[in-house]
C-alpha cells in the first residue's frame, strides 16, 4: 500500500530531476535519453560478472545494513573447521578460505582445463617422461619473501611424507623415487629436482594426460612451515594450522571458531591488489543463509542455499540478489552388482534404464533444477560429448519389455518375469536419510512392477551400505543409488576400468578399458577430447550404471558486489582479487 | 561428610570404567570409520585408505585400541581431533563455553518462570490462570525446537529486524567490555527464548505437583491454624518443602549446561559444542566424540554426588550419620 502511495510522487520526482539535469547538461548534448542518464548514476565495475549469473535489477532494495560496509565483503558459508593449511584441510569450506590465502601451481579454467597459476608455463617431455614447471618471477608471500622452486619442492615433500594424512595423494602420479621415500629409507625423492630458483623438474615413471592433475598442488612457504621439518615429522607444519601464511590475494587476520574468519587484502598480490580491503567468511547454515543475505548480514552465499525452485523464486523476489546455478561437479547413479549374472546382459541394463521414469524422480526431488544425465560427466567439462551422439533413454516401458523378452526373461503366470526358473527380483540398498531415495524407491517399485520385476528396497545407514558394497562378490544386493564427485581431470580409470580401485561391482568391458587407458595416456588435448567422446559413447550404450542426474549448486550475492567469473570448476575464490563493491 | 564424599568418589571409579568401555564399543562397533566417508571421492585409492587407517591406528584390534585410548585419557591426553587436526581439548575449549553461557541463561529463566507459574497454579488450582497456563505450557512443550526456532527467527530477525539472524557477535566487530556484552546479549535473546519456552513446561509441572502435595500436608494446616499470614505459609512452610525433590533435578541439569543444544545451536548458528559433536558423530571423529562424551560422563557422576550432598544438607531426615 505504502509503495503505491509513493509511486506518483516518485514519478514526479524523477521527471523533475530529469528536466533539471537535462537543463544542466551541455548544450551540444541534446535531450539525453533515459538510458544514458541511467548509466551516469549507476556505478559500474571494471570487471563484470560472467554469464553464469542471473542479474538482479532493483538496487533500491539493497538493505542499508550491507550498504554501510563500504570496504568489507562478507561471504556466508558453512562453518569452517579452522584447519587452515592447504595441504591438510578436511572440509571444502576450509578449502574456500584457504584459496583466498594461498595460490596453486596450476589453476583451473571455466571448462575444467588447466591454465597457468604460480607456474607460468610447463614443458611436457614425452621422451624423457618429465614435467618442467617454470615459475612466475616476482611472486612474494605476504611477508615479502619471494616464492621459489624450493617452496614447491617443500610442498611436495610434505605431501609425500609417510605420516601425511591430508587430502592430497601423490602416489598415482608415479614420481620416480616416491615409493622409496614413502616406504623405504630414501631421504630424498629422486624424481623431484630443483633446476634453479624458478624451475622445478619432475621425473615420472610415465608421463600421462593425467599427470598435471596428479601434480597440481598449493604452494606453502618453506621458510615459514619448514623450520623443523624432517622426514617422518610433520608436527612443525601442523602446529601452524591456525596461523596460515601464503601468497594469495588475502592475508589471514583472525579466526573466531564457529563464527567467522577475517582476512585483509594482500597489497602485494601478484595479480594486483584486491579492490576490497576486508574479507570476512561468516558461518551460516542451510536454515539461515537466505535470511542472512536478505537482512544484509552477508554479501555472498556459497553452497548453503539448496538449489530448488522455492529458493530461486525467493531470491528473485528479493530484487537485489544475483544468483548463479552451477551444475554440480558430480552425478547420481544407480549401480548394478555385476557379480549377479542377470546384469551381465546389456539388454537387461538397457531395459532397466528405459523402464525407469528418471525424469519423474529427478523432478520430484529438484523441482526442475536438475537434469537427467546419460554419461558420467558434467555438462560443463571440456570432455563432455555432443548431446546428439548419446542415447537419452527416454522413459519407454514398451521398449523395456521388448528388451527383457529378447534377453529371455519371460512373463510368468503371476505377472513376474522368469528365466531358467529364476524370478526377476531386485534387492536395492536404500541409504537413509536421502531425499533422492525417498522419491526413487516408490517410482522404481511402480515402474518395475509394470515390467514384471519385483523391486525390494532395504533401508539402511550409509556406512552399512559401504560395508556391503565392499563385499559385492557375496551377492547380498543387486542395485543401490549413490553419487560420484567429478574433478576437472575426466579420467575415470578408478571407476570404470576393470582393474579400477573403485570399481567394486565387477564391471568389465575390454573396449572401455582400452579407451580409458588410451585417453589417460594421451597428452594432446584435442586427441583426448576425441577419445573421451568415444568412451562416453561406449559407456552410454553399455550402461555400467543407470546414470541418473546432475543437480545444481546455487551461488547468490548482493548485487552491490561485482566481478565474479565463475563456473562449476572455477570457484568464486579465483575472482576475489578482482571483485568490487559498488556504492549505490 | 568428607569421608562420604571420598567414598562416593572411589565408588564412581568402576562406573567410569564401565561407562568408558560401553561408549568406546558403541562408537567403535558402529559401521564405518573416519576413512569410510572418503568412499565417494573418486580419486581415493584403497592403498591410500589403508595407509590412512594405519596412521590413525584404526587398523589395530579393538582391545588394543581401547587400552591405548584409555591409557591416554588417564594421562589427561584426549588426542587430536581428526577433523579439526588439533588437540581435542582445545576444540572443546573453543566451543563449550559458548554452550555453557547459553545453558546458564536458559536455566536461569527456565527456573524463574517455571517456579512462578508452578507455584501460582498450585495455590490457585483449577483457576482460570491455572487452566490457561496449563494450555499454553503444553502447547509450547509439544513444539519441536526447530519449528519454534525458525518461527521466532522469521518474525523477530527477518521481518521485524529486532534481533540478528544468527551467530554470537556482530560480524567484523571488535567490541570490548560493555559493548561486547550487550552485543552477545542481543544475539542470545532468540536462542534463549526458544529453549526456555520449550523447557519451561516440564519444570513448571514439577513445581505445581510438589506444591500441591505439600499444601495438603497436616503441617500446612497447622501453620494456617496458628494464624500465620498466607504469604508465610506458602513461601516459608510450603515452598521450602516443595523444593526438596527439585534439588536432584537441579543438580542433574548441571552436566547438560555443558552438553550444548544441537538443533537450536544449528538454527541460530550459535558456536556451541552441540553441533560440533553432531558433526563428529557423522564423520566418525572418534577422539573428539569420545573425549566429549567422557567429559559429560564425569560431570554427570560428579553432579550425582553433589545431589546427594546437597540433599543431606537441606533435609535433616536423610542426613547421614
Amino acid at each position: 500500500m505504502l509503495r503505491k502511495k509513493w509511486l506518483p510522487l516518485l514519478v514526479v520526482l524523477v521527471f523533475t530531476l530529469s528536466v533539471v539535469l537535462s537543463a544542466c547538461s551541455k548544450p551540444q548534448e541534446t535531450q539525453p535519453s533515459e538510458q544514458s542518464k541511467q548509466e551516469q548514476t549507476t556505478p559500474t565495475a571494471s570487471v563484470q560478472d560472467n554469464d553464469s549469473w542471473t542479474k538482479a535489477k532493483d538496487p533500491s532494495k539493497i538493505p542499508e545494513a550491507s550498504k554501510s560496509r563500504t570496504d568489507t565483503l562478507i561471504i556466508g558459508l558453512h562453518e569452517p573447521a579452522g584447519t587452515f593449511n592447504p595441504l591438510f584441510y578436511e572440509t571444502v569450506y576450509d578449502a574456500y578460505v584457504l584459496s583466498a590465502i594461498f595460490d596453486g601451481l596450476i589453476e583451473v579454467d571455466l571448462d575444467g582445463t588447466y591454465i597457468p597459476g604460480l607456474a607460468e608455463k610447463w614443458d611436457l617431455d614425452k621422451d624423457n617422461n618429465t614435467v618442467t614447471f617454470h615459475l612466475r618471477k616476482g611472486v612474494q608471500f605476504s611477508d615479502g619473501t619471494p616464492l621459489t622452486a624450493y617452496d614447491v619442492e617443500f610442498s611436495y615433500y610434505v605431501v609425500a611424507d609417510p605420516t601425511y594424512d591430508g587430502p592430497y595423494d601423490l602416489a598415482p602420479a608415479g614420481i620416480v623415487g616416491f615409493k622409496e621415500y614413502q616406504e623405504g629409507n630414501a631421504d630424498k625423492i629422486e624424481g623431484i629436482k630443483v633446476l634453479d630458483d624458478y624451475t622445478i623438474q619432475i621425473q615420472l615413471e610415465k608421463l600421462m594426460g593425467t599427470t598435471l592433475s596428479d601434480l597440481s598442488i598449493t604452494v606453502i612457504p618453506k621458510h615459514y612451515y619448514g623450520k623443523d621439518f624432517k622426514k617422518g615429522n610433520l608436527d612443525g607444519v601442523k602446529a601452524l594450522v591456525q596461523k596460515p601464511l601464503g601468497s594469495g590475494p588475502y592475508v589471514f587476520d583472525k579466526f573466531v571458531p564457529g563464527q567467522e574468519v577475517r582476512l585483509v587484502a594482500n597489497e602485494n598480490y601478484w595479480k594486483g591488489a584486491p579492490k576490497i580491503k576486508n574479507l570476512i567468511f561468516k558461518t551460516t547454515t542451510d536454515e539461515t543463509a537466505v535470511q542472512a543475505l536478505q537482512a544484509g548480514e552477508t554479501d555472498y552465499e556459497t553452497s548453503s542455499i539448496t538449489a530448488n525452485k522455492d529458493n530461486v523464486e525467493l531470491l528473485e523476489s528479493l530484487g537485489f540478489v544475483d544468483y548463479a546455478l552451477l551444475p554440480t561437479n558430480g552425478y547420481g547413479y544407480i549401480a548394478f552388482n555385476f557379480y549377479q549374472p542377470k546384469f551381465q546382459d546389456v539388454r537387461v541394463r538397457q531395459a532397466l534404464t528405459y523402464g525407469l521414469n528418471r525424469k519423474a524422480i529427478v523432478d520430484a526431488v529438484y523441482q526442475g533444477l536438475a537434469e537427467v544425465r546419460n554419461v558420467p560427466q558434467s555438462k560443463v567439462s571440456w570432455s563432455y560429448p555432443p548431446e546428439d551422439e548419446i542415447n537419452p533413454y527416454n522413459y519407454d516401458p514398451e521398449k523395456a519389455k521388448q528388451l527383457l523378452e529378447e534377453a529371455g526373461w519371460k512373463l510368468g503366470p503371476d505377472g513376474y518375469r522368469y528365466k531358467n526358473g529364476e524370478k526377476f527380483t531386485i534387492h536395492f540398498l536404500q541409504s537413509t536419510p536421502n531425499a533422492v531415495n525417498d522419491a526413487l524407491v516408490p517410482i522404481a517399485v511402480e515402474n518395475y512392477k509394470q515390467l514384471g520385476i519385483e523391486f525390494i528396497a532395504e533401508p539402511m545407514e550409509f556406512n552399512l551400505i559401504v560395508e556391503k558394497i565392499n563385499k559385492a562378490k557375496e551377492k547380498t544386493f543387486d542395485m543401490y543409488f549413490m553419487a560420484w564427485g567429478l574433478t576437472p581431470e575426466p579420467d575415470p580409470y578408478n571407476i570404470f576400468h576393470s582393474k579400477g580401485s573403485q570399481n567394486r561391482n565387477g564391471y568389465s568391458n575390454p573396449k572401455v578399458d582400452e579407451l580409458i587407458v588410451k585417453a589417460r595416456e594421451e597428452l594432446d588435448m584435442n586427441k583426448r577430447k576425441e577419445l573421451y567422446r568415444e568412451l562416453y559413447k561406449a559407456l552410454n550404450e553399455d550402461l555400467p550404471y543407470i546414470f541418473m542426474y546432475q543437480r545444481n549448486d546455487l551461488n547468490a550475492k548482493n548485487m552491490r558486489v561485482v566481478g565474479f567469473q565463475i563456473s562449476s570448476f572455477r570457484d568464486f575464490t579465483y575472482s576475489l582479487y578482482q571483485a568490487e563493491l559498488l556504492q549505490y | 561428610m568428607a569421608q562420604f564424599i571420598v567414598r562416593r568418589l572411589l565408588q564412581s571409579i568402576p562406573t567410569l570404567i564401565g561407562a568408558s568401555i560401553i561408549i568406546f564399543l558403541i562408537f567403535a562397533l558402529a559401521p564405518g570409520d573416519y576413512v569410510t566417508r572418503q568412499f565417494e571421492n573418486p580419486k581415493m585409492t584403497p592403498e591410500r585408505m589403508e595407509q590412512l587407517r594405519a596412521l590413525y591406528g584404526l587398523d589395530k584390534p579393538l582391545p588394543e585400541r581401547y587400552v591405548s585410548w584409555a591409557g591416554n585419557m588417564l594421562r589427561g591426553e584426549m588426542g587430536d581431533s581428526l577433523m579439526f587436526k588439533k588437540p581435542v581439548i582445545s576444540v572443546i575449549n573453543d566451543f563449550i563455553w559458548n554452550s555453557f553461557l547459553l545453558g546458564v541463561a536458559i536455566m536461569f529463566f527456565e527456573w524463574l518462570i517455571a517456579s512462578i507459574i508452578g507455584i501460582y497454579s498450585a495455590i490457585r488450582q483449577y483457576s482460570v490462570f491455572d487452566a490457561i497456563a496449563t494450555l499454553i505450557i503444553f502447547m509450547l512443550y509439544s513444539l519441536p525446537s526447530f519449528f519454534l526456532g525458525l518461527l521466532l527467527l522469521k518474525i523477530f530477525a527477518v521481518d521485524l529486524r529486532w534481533f540478528p539472524v544468527g551467530g554470537m557477535i556482530t560480524t567484523g566487530s571488535n567490541y570490548t567490555g560493555w559493548a561486547h556484552i550487550m552485543d552477545v546479549a542481543k544475539h542470545m535473546v532468540l536462542p534463549v527464548a526458544t529453549l526456555t519456552l520449550i523447557s519451561v513446561g516440564g519444570l513448571s509441572r514439577y513445581f505445581r505437583t510438589n506444591m500441591l502435595e505439600v499444601i495438603k500436608q497436616d503441617y500446612i494446616r497447622t501453620a494456617r491454624a496458628k494464624g500465620l499470614k498466607e504469604r508465610t505459609v506458602i513461601f516459608k512452610h510450603a515452598l521450602r518443602n516443595a523444593l526438596l525433590p527439585l534439588i536432584t533435578l537441579f543438580t542433574l541439569e548441571i552436566p547438560s549446561l555443558f552438553a550444548g543444544a544441537m538443533i537450536t545451536e544449528r538454527i541460530y548458528n550459535w558456536p556451541g559444542i552441540g553441533k560440533v559433536v553432531l558433526q563428529a558423530i557423522y564423520v566418525r571423529d572418534y577422539p573428539l566424540f569420545l573425549g566429549y562424551t567422557m567429559l559429560i560422563t564425569v560431570l554427570t557422576i560428579l553432579a550425582n554426588i553433589l545431589a546427594d550432598v546437597l540433599y543431606g544438607i537441606a533435609d535433616p531426615r536423610v542426613r547421614l550419620k
